[in-house]
């Protein structure tokens, strides 16, 4: 099957194999400029993430996409569905707001252009309980803690990732399996 | 050129690229299908208690509302509707200045036929402020609201009933 491949390897000469390096590093790079490009436009540093856990079941399950952003200038609501990461926290938790308490602007800090102090209360849709015990002993979140705000949703896309966490294996399978291609391929 | 890997390639591709015009073409269409369905709220009673959290140890007051709903909410399930999920939002300003915005209830409805809400009910969370008391709090502002869920596309928000400036019975306020 590689055999033909193989032959016009050796034909093609060392020139061919670094103008595949080049291509194969523009790929990546410019998969990077998207990935960080949209992470300015939305104002979160990452605009994608994959669902990890069931505690928003039934409207999102493990392996299920979610489209962040974060507005600088906008505050939360309950019902907005955030995404946060609290200090000592290994992975970002997927929660809904239960409840926001808004500071009074102080006199100093009169700009229009940031909202006032903001504390917030989440909770999974599926837990009986308020996340208070997964701040680790903060009393409430604040907007420093927060990732980004659910805008949209695209289901069981994102079990790639959890199947390669699971199973690295796949991952470098993928990875060599890309990595070959594109280094044989005669374009 | 033409192998079984090439095939393979071709087919999976053009399957990809159909599935995200299609799931595109879902989500941009239920953004057409606007539905502003409205209900009536009625608080029954409102009133504060002083009790224990046990998480602090420490005792505080606490809000408790009984309510009536009545909104038809089946409008709003259409061809991407995956879930509602609506709350009862209550929201007041202290005498510290804050704003709070508190859910008191919730409920997922998952199916059209659950989506005509006649509920006659109590809070689930308790009203709990930053200060521990409610005094000086003016009026508390009872607001429904709800969140579609899509099955592929954007969340949006809607408001379905309202009841404004609900003194809390301050003859239950034992302290």
């Amino acid at each position: 099957m590689f055999s033909e491949e193989l032959k016009s390897f050796r034909r093609l000469g060392f020139r061919h194999l670094l103008l595949q390096c080049l291509n194969f590093a523009s790929v990546i790079a410019s998969g990077l400029m998207l990935w960080k490009g949209l992470g300015l436009i939305t104002n979160t540093e990452s605009p994608i993430v994959v669902v990890l856990s069931g505690s928003m079941e039934p409207a999102f399950y493990r392996g299920d996409l979610l489209f962040l952003t974060n507005p600088a200038h906008e505050r939360y609501h309950t019902g907005d569905i955030t995404v946060y990461q609290v200090p000592g926290a290994a992975i970002p938790i997927v929660h809904r707001v239960l409840e926001t308490h808004d500071m009074p602007a102080t006199v100093a800090s009169v700009d229009p252009t940031t909202p006032a102090r903001q504390y917030l209360l989440t909770k999974g849709d599926n837990n009986n309980a308020d996340d208070l015990a997964l701040y680790n002993g903060l009393r409430f979140l604040e907007r420093g803690h927060v990732v980004g705000k659910v805008r949209g949703f695209l289901p069981y896309v994102g079990y790639v990732t959890i199947a390669m966490n699971d199973f690295p294996q796949l991952k470098y399978a993928l990875l060599g399996g890309l990595g070959l291609m594109a280094l044989i391929q005669r374009e | 050129m033409h192998n079984l890997l090439s095939r393979v390639n071709n087919i999976s591709a053009f399957l990809s690229s159909c599935m995200m015009c299609l799931m595109g073409a879902v989500a941009l269409s239920s953004l057409l299908y606007t539905a502003d369905p409205k209900g009536t709220l009625t608080i029954k009673s409102a009133s504060i208690k002083e009790n224990e959290i046990r998480y602090y140890h420490r005792k505080q007051e606490m809000g408790f509302v009984g309510f009536k709903i009545d909104a038809d909410l089946t409008p709003l399930f259409h061809w991407n509707t995956k879930q509602l999920f609506v709350w009862l939002e209550a929201e007041y300003t202290g005498s510290d200045g804050v704003t709070n915005e508190v859910a008191v209830w919730d409920r997922i409805v998952r199916r059209k036929e659950d989506a005509y809400l006649k509920v006659n009910g109590r809070q689930q969370y308790p009203i709990k402020d930053m200060q521990k008391t409610f005094n000086g709090v003016p009026a508390f502002n009872f607001t429904l609201k709800y969140n579609l869920m899509p099955h592929v596309g954007l969340l949006t928000y809607g408001e379905a009933a309202r009841a404004d400036g609900i003194p809390y019975n301050s003859t239950s306020r034992h302290i």
